[in-house]
Order: C-alpha cells, then structure tokens, then sequence
C-alpha cells in the first residue's frame, strides 16, 4: 500500500478515535453539571459535530482534504434545505395559501385572510416558471422572468437614480471658500484642528477635485490623454488611497471573526478557558 | 409570443414601476405592493426549480460514479434529512412546527452555524495572505495603497510614540476626505451604469435574459 | 413691679401674637384656595387642508398659537387636535402638539379594518384646544371645516427625479440611434475586459475549464443582468474554443437564466451539441455554504481562469484568494464598493464599478450598446456642470439651485 494511503488511513483513525474521545469526555462533562444521561450524550455529540466540522473547514488552509469536502458537502445540502423549509412555510403558507384558499388554510393551520383572486397571479407565473424543466414548453417561463426583471428594472432604475446620482450630486454642493471673511481673517483661523478654516477648506476643495478626476477615471469615451490624462491619473490615485483605507478598515473586524471561533474550540469544546 | 410578449411585459411592468414612484395615489400604491409580493412568491417555485437541479447534479454524480461521487450522497442526505425534519418527520407536516423541530433546529445551530460562522473567520487568514500578496509595492499604484492601508490599519498602535496621535488624525482625514471623494465618483458612476442598464433592458436592448429559440 | 408687670404682659401679649399670625396665616391660606387658572386665549387663524404629494388619509393644520404660550397668562401646556364628521361634533381627539407649535399632521390608516382609518373624500372638522396645567380648563378654537383627504396623482416635491430621467431617456435614445445610423463611437481602452479574451485562450492552451460566478445578486440585480451579457460573451467563445464551462448558481431563478444564456451562446457558436444544463447548476442559497462548494470547484477542477461578475459581498476575498492559490487567472467586476478593494488586491483585472456595466458594450461592440456608453459620459459631463454651478450658487447664496437636488424620500 502506498505510504499516502496508509499516512491517510492512519489519520482518519486518528480522527475517529478523537471524535469518540472527545465526545465521551463532553457527556461526561454535561453530567457531571447534573444533566441526564440522555441529554449529555446528546450535547456531547453536537458540540464535537460542531468542533469536528468547525476544523474540518480551517483544515482547508492547508490543502483540499476529504474532511473539508464532507464538511462542505453536507453544508451545502443541510443549508439548501433550510432555505426550503424556511421560504415554503413564511412566504408561500404564510403569506399566499391565506389569501387563496380557506380549505388549504386550515389544512396548514393558518389563519385565513380572504380570498384575494390576484394571488392566483403568482401562483400561475409560478408554475410557468416550472415549466422550464420541459424541453417542449420551456419557453413559457420566460414570461416570468420577464414579469420579475422588467419589475425590478424599472424599481432599480428609480431607486438608483435617485439615492446614487441625484443625492450624490446634490452632497458634491461643498462650499469651497469656507465661511471666507478675507485673508487677514483666515490666517489669523490658520490651523490644522478639524474645525479650523484650513482644514474644513482643504477637505472641501479635496472631495471637490477628488469627485470631478474620479469621474473623470470612468469616462468611456475619451481616450485619458492630456489633461484629461493628468485627471484621469489623480482620480485613480485617489481611488487606490480609498481602495487601501478601506482595506486597513476591515483587518480589524476580519481578525475578530476568528477570535469568535478560537474562542469557541478553546471555550466550548476543549474547556481551556472560562 | 416566445420572445415578443416577454419583451412587452418587461416594457409594461418597467415602465408602470418608474411612474408609479410619480404617482402617490393609493391605487398605484396597491398595484406596486401586489406586485413586490408576487415576486417573493415566485421565488418559491423557483426555489424548487433549484433543488431539483442539486438533486439531479448530486445523483448523476453517484450514479455514474463520478469523481469524488461520495461527496455527492453525503449532500443527498443532508438535504433529505433536513426536508424530513422541516416537514416533522413528516407527521406534522401540515404546520410550521417543522421549523420548531427538535432536530431542524439542532442541525442549524450545530452544523450550519459553526461551518458559515468558521467559512467567515478564514477571512483573518485570506486577508493577511491578501496582504502580503498586495503589499509588495511593485508600482506607485499598489504603494499608495500600501501606504494608506497601513496608516489606517495602525492608527490606534500607541507603540509609535509621538506620532501616534498624527498617524489617528491622518487615518481620519483618509478615510473622512479622499475616502469619501472616490466613494462618491464610484456611486456616481455605478448609479449612472445601472440606470442605463435598467433603461436598455426596459427598452428591449439588453436581452440576454431571455435566451434564444 | 414695673418690670415684673412688663414680662406678664409681654408673656400675655405673645399667645395673641401667635393667634393673630396663625388667623393671618389661616387668610393666606384660603386666599390660597381661591387661586383658579384662568382660562387661556385660544389659537387663532386655524386652517386646515389635505396633505399634499402622498396616497391620502392625511390633513394638514395650521394656526397662530395662543397669545398666552410663553407670553401673557403664560399658562398653556399644550394643545390638544379634535376632528369631527360634523361641525357640532361629537369631536373625537386625534394628537397632541406641544407648546409652542404651530401646526399638526393628522395622518390616518389606509386599511378600512384599522381602528385608526381615516377616510378620503369624506368631510371632516377640526378644532385645536389649547390645554393648562388644569384639564378643566381650556380654550377651544373656531371649528374649521368641512376638509376633505385625498391622494394626488403627481408628487411635484419629485419633479427632479423626472426631469433627469426624461433627460437621460432621450440622451440614451438619441445615442443609440446616431449609432444605428453609423456613427462611429470611440471607446477607450479597458484593461479587463481586453485580458477575458486572452483568459479564455489560456484556458483553452492548458485545456482547463473556466469557472464563471454570477455573484450572489438575484436575477432581478442590474449587476447580474449585467453579468449574463458578459456570460453570453464568454459562454461564445467558450463554445467555439471548445473549453470546459462551470457556472455554479447562488439563486434558482439566477440558475434558470443562466441555462438560457449559455444554451443561446452554444447555439450561435454553431455548437448546440456540446451544450450539456450541468454546466450550468444551482448550489445553494446559502452565502457561505455556496462559498464552500466554489472554492472546492476551484480546487478540485483547478480552472485555468476564473471570472467573477456580478454582486458580491463578504466572501469575495475568500473566492478571489482562494483562486490566487489555485494559480487561476482572474477578473473581477462588482458594484458593490465595500468589496472593490479586495478583488483589486487580490484579483489580476478589476472591473471598478461602472465598468462592469460597460463591459458588455465593450465584448460585442454594437453599435446600440455603445451609444448607450456615450450616453453615459454625456450625463457624467452634466454632472460635472452642475457640482460647478452649484458651488457658484453657494458662493453667491442662491440656495434655491442647491434645494432642487434634495428630493424628499
């Protein structure tokens, strides 16, 4: 036998007795806080699932590995279910079959609300929607996918135009002479506080070129020479400043996520720490 | 009718919902809330739609003995098992007391929540490979965001001294200033981009989406 | 004797004293008693009228406040709104507004079975009741009446938002009709979506696949319509260079367009044979779980170019690093600003924002999609133009300009 396969046999051993290691001593753990036999076998076992899946999936930083797989395939059917379950029983028990039907109603035990006959609407660009699985009259479902774009198509389009361009524009109306009483008045505000005359007029005129050589950056149809070369390259500049703030930004949050989970392993799990 | 009356009621429902955000009246109020329902119970079906092709996929694998194709019934069982206990073993399957199940809802807090809660934390891991991958400094480009991520990253670090509290108040102003200029370009542009993309596909222009006969 | 005698008529004196105080103290006290508050000066100059620019089932009040709130009497603790179906009531209470206000909303329910429906083109009077400290006591306004609530078929607070997409409708449509006549439309170049023809060549060099991600948007997002173009793009070429497809969906209905998409691109690359619908799967709508299954795609198919398009969020650093590590070449487009960052740092090309929705354009070159670019930059250049009359109208304190642009939600 190769020498990978007998190192892989020999950890997935490994893994099993650990897993019944670990599960033994949590149900032992549960009981001696006083609860049941049952129940402590039962919190044992899932807390060792949890741990057991939790390093199957940090395993992947090392390589592919038939843990992560099992991990990521068993995810990957248990959450597509959840969803399932989750969208049958709010949106269409809860919120179609009461406006449809008093007899499915109180099949699900549902309050009924009354019958509303513009639900039936859905319920028949539904099952044109389902007739995608048919070779034959496949194209039926392209009427639902119509009905679905051309809605949010013409939703999006005023949303957009209203918060991401007209109140962008709108917030791009900066006073670049700021509270500007004369010169001998401005040097005698000359600082660098946040509030002092400099600074507030300097952040001005910044976001004022910074918004104009960023959207000149996008422009399509102008090839970015010349002066519009010149803007074209400080709008990008002030676009990679942005890009690394907001990457030095997240680090933070991002590190904290893991401590969730080490805390979770040496916590829970091993009991390392209170 | 296969491709004309989809691109007609793309029109029609694209361009009542632009008037209706002009039309305050109760009426037009009624028809766009009907119409964000319909949407979410649309989404049902194609809900099913999309298991079915998990299914499929997952049992073709095994089936055949595709690589890896063990993989593919542990996903199988997941998802059947889920389904039975969001059902209540499918005795009380009548109610939403499926999803109060005993063993839905520990299936959820014990394999769902630890390896999503875990996937999120590799980002501790990507995001210092990222880094190191990034930050080399190759062009005035990638220096100048090195150099702006850096400030920021250390700018509660009270281990540089006296200049501790400048490399704070520089963070800010990066991130209050520069930050905000470029932000704003960017959703200039994307609310410009979406709104002509919303118009083409309104317009019948952009059709991709429907496919071809 | 003589200061004896003054002691006991001074010890005789103080009990006197005391009574004569506590009967003084005893007429304070019922001076006390008959202390009332009096009764405050009403409000004046009510008016009423129907709320405009909204669905209805709202009215508008006005009036000047009472003479006595925070002047004169200063007794008034408030005041309390009545609206009756009837001048002569009976007058049911609707809100409170504080002293010193001027006006109230009374804004109903739409829903008849509400407790609080209020119904349009119904009459309706109203009447303010300035309150004291004392519930007894109070001034009544003149009624006013009778008020109708009704909707309006036209909000004119959002005028603005129609001029501009009036504007940029007819900007767009002349566009794309100067290019349908042949107007030649120049287009700078753009380093992404140039690299997707040179990714799509190396993968068919390697004889690897390319995994394509929609993002995490739903069929509906303007970003993934976006991406099935830019699919139908790559879907082609992949059809024609014979190279292997994965397109891993988030959304069912994401999943279904997607099918369409590719299936149409095989077709007019001539290859409808070699379409198979499992390139094209759903996985799950689950972020992290559908996260998993594409970076196990990445590692185990080990693609040679991998194309995110579309709405991401968190786990765009987890896909983009994980395909580094794959050895993938990859280009990256989102709109989504919070994650442009990382697919930067960590992609080869990025598609920054706009571009993505150019990138269509770009990969077919019609002339229709291209007029519908220009279009855009015309609108930027009116950007442009108007922050620059804004900050003059600033300056100049014209601040009626700079009020046109703060539409009302």
């Amino acid at each position: 036998m190769e020498n990978s396969k007998k190192i892989s046999i020999i950890v997935f051993a490994g893994v099993i007795v650990l897993f019944f290691v670990s599960w033994i001593s949590k149900t032992s753990g549960f009981q001696s806080t006083g609860l049941p036999f049952g129940a402590s076998v039962r919190d044992g076992f899932l807390i060792t699932l949890a741990a057991f899946l939790t390093l199957a999936i940090i395993s992947f930083l090392y390589k592919d590995n038939p843990y992560y797989k099992f991990a990521e395939h068993l995810f990957v059917g248990v959450s597509a279910a959840y969803w399932m379950c989750v969208g049958f029983w709010s949106t269409f028990v809860g919120n179609f079959i009461p406006k449809v039907s008093s007899t499915l109603s109180g099949f699900f035990e549902v309050p009924y609300k009354g019958f509303d006959i513009f639900y039936f609407v859905p319920l028949i660009l539904g099952i044109m929607l389902l007739m995608r699985l048919s070779s034959k009259v496949g194209w039926v479902s392209r009427w639902s996918l119509a009905f679905i774009v051309g809605t949010t198509a013409g939703l999006n389009l005023i949303r957009y135009m209203r918060s991401d361009f007209i109140s962008q524009v709108s917030n791009t109306f900066v006073p670049l002479l700021v509270e500007w009483q004369g010169t001998g008045h401005f040097f005698s505000n000359f600082n660098l506080s946040i509030s002092g005359q400099f600074v507030m007029m300097l952040g001005n005129w910044v976001i004022f070129i910074g918004v104009f050589c960023g959207i000149i950056y996008f422009f399509f149809s102008k090839e970015h020479t010349g002066f519009f070369g010149a803007a074209s390259k400080l709008g990008i500049w002030i676009l990679m400043v942005t890009f690394g703030a907001s990457f030095g930004y997240t680090v933070m949050g991002r590190v904290s996520l893991l401590v969730g989970r080490l805390t979770f392993l040496f916590r829970d799990w091993l009991g390392l720490i209170n | 009718m296969k491709r004309q009356l989809p691109l007609a009621l793309v029109f029609i429902f694209g361009i009542f919902m632009i008037i209706q955000y002009f039309v305050p009246h109760e009426s037009s109020e009624w028809v766009f809330e009907f119409l964000l329902d319909w949407i979410y119970i649309i989404g049902i079906f194609a809900l099913a739609l999309g298991i079915w092709s998990l299914i499929r996929v997952s049992w073709d694998k095994v089936k055949y003995r595709k690589e890896n194709w063990f993989y593919s019934l542990v996903t199988l069982f997941g998802l059947f098992a889920m389904i039975v206990f969001g059902f209540d073993y499918l005795r009380n399957f009548q109610t939403a007391e499926g999803l109060q199940n005993f063993m839905f809802r520990h299936f959820f807090d014990y394999i769902m929540i630890p390896i999503q809660a875990t996937m999120f934390s590799l980002l501790a891991f990507f995001i210092a490979s990222a880094a190191y991958r990034a930050f080399r400094a190759r062009s005035l480009l990638a220096t100048l965001l090195l150099v702006a991520a850096l400030i920021v990253m250390l700018r509660f670090n009270p281990y540089f001294g006296p200049i501790s509290p400048y490399l704070e108040k520089t963070a800010s102003w990066l991130l209050n200033v520069p930050n905000l200029a470029a932000k704003r370009a960017i959703v200039i542009g994307v609310g410009l981009g979406i709104v002509a993309t919303a118009l083409k596909v309104i317009l019948g222009i952009e059709r991709a989406y429907l496919g071809k006969d | 004797m003589r200061q004896k005698l003054i002691i006991i008529m001074c010890l005789l004196f103080i009990p006197a004293l005391a009574a004569g105080q506590e009967s003084v103290i005893t007429a304070d006290s019922s001076l006390v008693d008959t202390i009332t508050v009096v009764p405050p000066a009403p409000v004046t100059d009510l008016i009423a009228y129907d709320k405009n620019n909204d669905h209805g089932h709202a009215i508008i009040l006005k009036w000047t406040p009472s003479a006595d709130d925070g002047a004169g009497k200063k007794n008034v603790l408030g005041y309390s709104i009545h609206r009756s179906l009837s001048p002569n009531g009976p007058f049911e209470e609707r809100g409170i507004a504080a002293a010193g206000d001027a006006s109230y909303n009374d804004v109903g329910s739409k829903e008849r079975e509400s407790a609080d429906y209020m119904a349009d083109h119904v009459d309706y009077y109203y009447k303010v009741r300035t309150l004291t400290a004392d519930e007894s006591v109070y001034a009544d306004s003149e009624v006013v009446g009778p008020v109708q609530s009704y909707g309006q078929w036209f909000n004119t607070d959002r005028w603005m938002v129609l001029i501009f997409v009036i504007g940029f409708m007819a900007i767009m449509i002349f566009m794309i009709n100067k290019a349908r006549r042949g107007a030649k439309l120049f287009v700078r170049r753009l380093a992404g979506i140039e690299a997707v023809d040179e990714a799509i060549g190396r993968a068919t060099e390697m004889g690897k696949p390319i995994l394509y991600v929609l993002g995490l948007g739903t069929a509906a997002e303007i970003a993934t319509i976006a991406s099935f173009t830019i699919l139908g793009r790559v879907a082609k070429k992949v059809a024609e260079y014979q190279t292997g497809l994965i397109v891993p969906c988030y959304d069912p209905i994401v999943m279904t367009v997607a099918q369409e998409t590719v299936k149409a691109s095989y077709m007019d690359a001539g290859r409808p044979d070699s379409y198979d619908e499992d390139m094209v799967y759903f996985v799950t709508q689950s972020q992290f779980a559908y996260v998993a299954a594409v970076n196990g795609v990445m590692l185990r198919e080990l693609p040679a170019t991998n194309i995110y398009m579309g709405k991401f969020f968190a786990e765009s650093l987890i896909l983009a690093e994980t395909g580094a590590l794959a050895g993938s070449i990859q280009i990256a487009g989102t709109d989504e600003i919070a994650q442009i960052p990382f697919f930067v740092v960590a992609c080869d090309y990025t598609l920054i924002g706009e571009e993505l929705y150019a990138a269509s354009a770009y990969l077919g070159r019609e002339p229709v999609l291209l007029g519908s670019l220009k279009a855009q930059d015309y609108a930027k250049a009116a950007v442009m133009v108007i922050a620059v009359i804004g900050f003059i109208t600033i300056h100049f304190g014209w601040d009626t300009f700079v009020e046109w642009f703060h539409v009302a939600n």
